[in-house]
């Protein structure tokens, strides 16, 4: 543009706190100290096995797999790279919109979430946003200790009211289509994982029968299946 | 070129409107056909094509002879996926089911013929897509578009979640300045409160009928107003009490117009576009006019061309007009690029 600018810039980067769904480039930094807050951040993905590995070995570090479900969407999101823009250039007025699908990458554990269906980017981003919690509560999994287990709140709320351990307290039992499930599925299956994939074992610390936990297990697809691979990498039969 | 005016000057000195041809009616559902159709343009309808009432049919077999056709005239210019997406939605606007029955007729919304045109502007003009159907989605919008209106971008999107931020935006007055087809006022104007207004301005009158248009669909008349002239000059009689200002003015630098993609340089408004010599004519003339439009701790949100031209205006805003703007602050979009510049009046 041809006009020089003052040498330091009085302006900072916003960060609104509740600014939905917006992604901050300049948090990488919180990554690697030494990157660029722009455009280039560092990226070390892991691959889903990795990721498996490190939250196996989270009870003896201070990482927790189960916080990124208790972040806000702008947090979490911060923690993403979105590939709605892959080709890269100036935007705004200079393009017509050739893309609406998003696809988030969570970069601490590497695991992608997308949403193409809608021809609404904002839609697709809320949508991303979403299946992304439900793959983290999947696939992210922390240590359970069996001695004295007590279930998180969270779990208890996706219980169904004929369990034992189950308070008046809780309120209602939260089904598969509350924003809620995923924290109370990864909790479930932090334990079914700690069990070995037993059933009845899990279905007893939680108060329940094994046909009552059984039939919660597959009233979610992805649940469902998340519990029979387990199953099946152990030699068991999977549920129906 | 462009004619912007501020305030200060008369507004006996506004060009009329850039393309007063292109004022063909953007009807309600409720009026008269289109008497003046022209034989130029084959989109000789003045409603969305997914508002047509579902007039035509065609056998399921056409339909697909019609995708089958359309894909393979896709893929001979170019090979790009998004194309047949498009194709997707042209055929879920024009039609009633997804999922036809084998031996059933499909319901259209449009003679099957002119779905075969419209598809044939889109490969060989380059004719946006957007246009072809008459909308655009936008954030959880659908709005109206024509020739003529900017095509909302997704960068927008997210003036709507600064403005949200904004402490009391429920209850105050906003501007949205060149609102083109109204979203920015539409998106505004349904988080506000009763009280809470938008006054959308724009120079072209097909922008206004659009606009116009868009907020009657959402039932947003008595919430936002749009109103015909340059900028701030409609704006007169709610100087100095506006609690907000957004804008995604024309910000393109006039030597870079002759290089956009087609479907934006050919087919969208240079009204809407041309930022003048380096991109910053009307950017300017906002910053500054915001100053007095808006009332003490009221709220500005521009977008802008991106990086050095939201720096360059933060340091202005910042520096030389720091008497009258504070707390100046710049957004990225969600490509990481400096589009928005934000502060508030002092």
């Amino acid at each position: 543009m041809g006009q020089t600018r003052p040498g330091s810039s009085p302006t900072t980067i916003n960060s609104p706190l509740s600014l939905f769904l917006t992604l901050r480039f300049h948090r990488w930094s919180l990554f690697s100290s030494s990157a660029p807050p722009l455009l280039h951040p560092p990226r070390a993905p892991l691959s889903r096995s990795q990721t498996l590995t490190l939250a196996s070995s989270s009870s003896s570090s201070t990482y927790k797999g189960g916080n990124y479900l208790t972040l806000t969407d702008e947090e979490l999101v911060a923690q993403c790279e979105m590939d709605t823009y892959k080709a890269s250039g100036p935007g705004g007025q200079h393009r017509n919109k050739r893309e609406s699908a998003v696809r988030l990458k969570h970069l601490p554990t590497g695991v992608v979430a997308q949403a193409v269906e809608d021809r609404s980017q904002h839609k697709n981003r809320v949508s991303a946003l979403a299946r992304l919690r439900t793959l983290l509560a999947l696939k992210v999994r922390n240590a359970v200790d069996l001695n004295g287990y007590t279930p998180p709140p969270e779990l208890l709320q996706i219980l169904p009211a004929k369990s034992t351990i189950r308070g008046s307290d809780v309120g209602p039992q939260i089904g598969p289509n509350n924003p809620k499930f995923a924290m109370g599925m990864q909790a479930l299956l932090d334990l079914i994982y700690a069990v070995e994939g037993s059933v009845s074992e899990a279905a007893n610390l939680l108060g329940l029968s094994t046909g009552a936990l059984s039939r919660l297990i597959l009233s979610d697809d992805s649940l469902r299946m998340a519990v029979n691979e387990l199953r099946a990498s152990k030699g068991m039969r999977p549920l129906k | 070129m462009l004619l912007r005016l501020p305030f200060t000057l008369s507004s006996a000195l506004l060009s009329p409107p850039l393309h007063p041809h292109r004022s063909k009616p953007f009807s309600s559902l409720s009026s008269s056909p289109n008497p003046n159709p022209n034989p130029n343009h084959s989109s000789n309808t003045t409603l969305p094509l997914f508002l047509r009432p579902l007039s035509y049919s065609a056998p399921v077999s056409s339909l697909l002879s019609f995708r089958l056709w359309a894909e393979s005239l896709a893929l001979s210019s170019v090979d790009d996926p998004h194309l047949l997406r498009e194709l997707s939605w042209l055929i879920d606007d024009a039609s009633a089911h997804k999922h036809p029955r084998n031996d059933s007729l499909v319901p259209l919304r449009a003679e099957l013929h002119e779905l075969y045109e419209l598809w044939r502007e889109r490969i060989e003009k380059r004719r946006p897509f957007q246009y072809l159907v008459g909308c655009e989605h936008w954030r959880d919008l659908v709005l109206g578009v024509r020739e003529g209106v900017l095509i909302p971008r997704p960068e927008t999107e997210m003036v709507v979640d600064l403005v949200g931020e904004v402490e009391g935006f429920e209850r105050g007055w906003w501007a949205d300045l060149g609102t083109g087809s109204g979203a920015l006022a539409i998106g505004i104007g349904r988080m506000l409160r009763e009280d809470g207004r938008v006054f959308a301005t724009d120079l072209s009158s097909d922008a206004v009928e659009v606009a116009r248009f868009n907020v009657e669909r959402y039932g947003l008349k008595d919430k936002v107003e749009i109103r015909q002239g340059s900028w701030f000059e409609p704006l007169q009689d709610v100087k100095g009490k506006l609690a907000g200002i957004v804008s995604n003015p024309p910000y393109i630098p006039t030597s870079h117009l002759p290089g956009l993609q087609p479907e934006v340089g050919l087919h969208e408004p240079r009204l809407a576009l041309d930022g003048g010599e380096n991109g910053m004519d009307h950017l300017l003339h906002l910053c500054e006019g915001s100053a007095s439009a808006l009332k003490s701790g009221g709220f500005f949100a521009f977008e802008t061309n991106g990086d050095a031209h939201s720096e360059f205006l933060a340091d202005l805003m910042t520096a030389k007009w720091g008497k009258f703007f504070h707390n100046i602050k710049i957004v990225l979009d969600f490509a990481g690029i400096k589009r928005f510049v934000t502060g508030y009046c002092r």
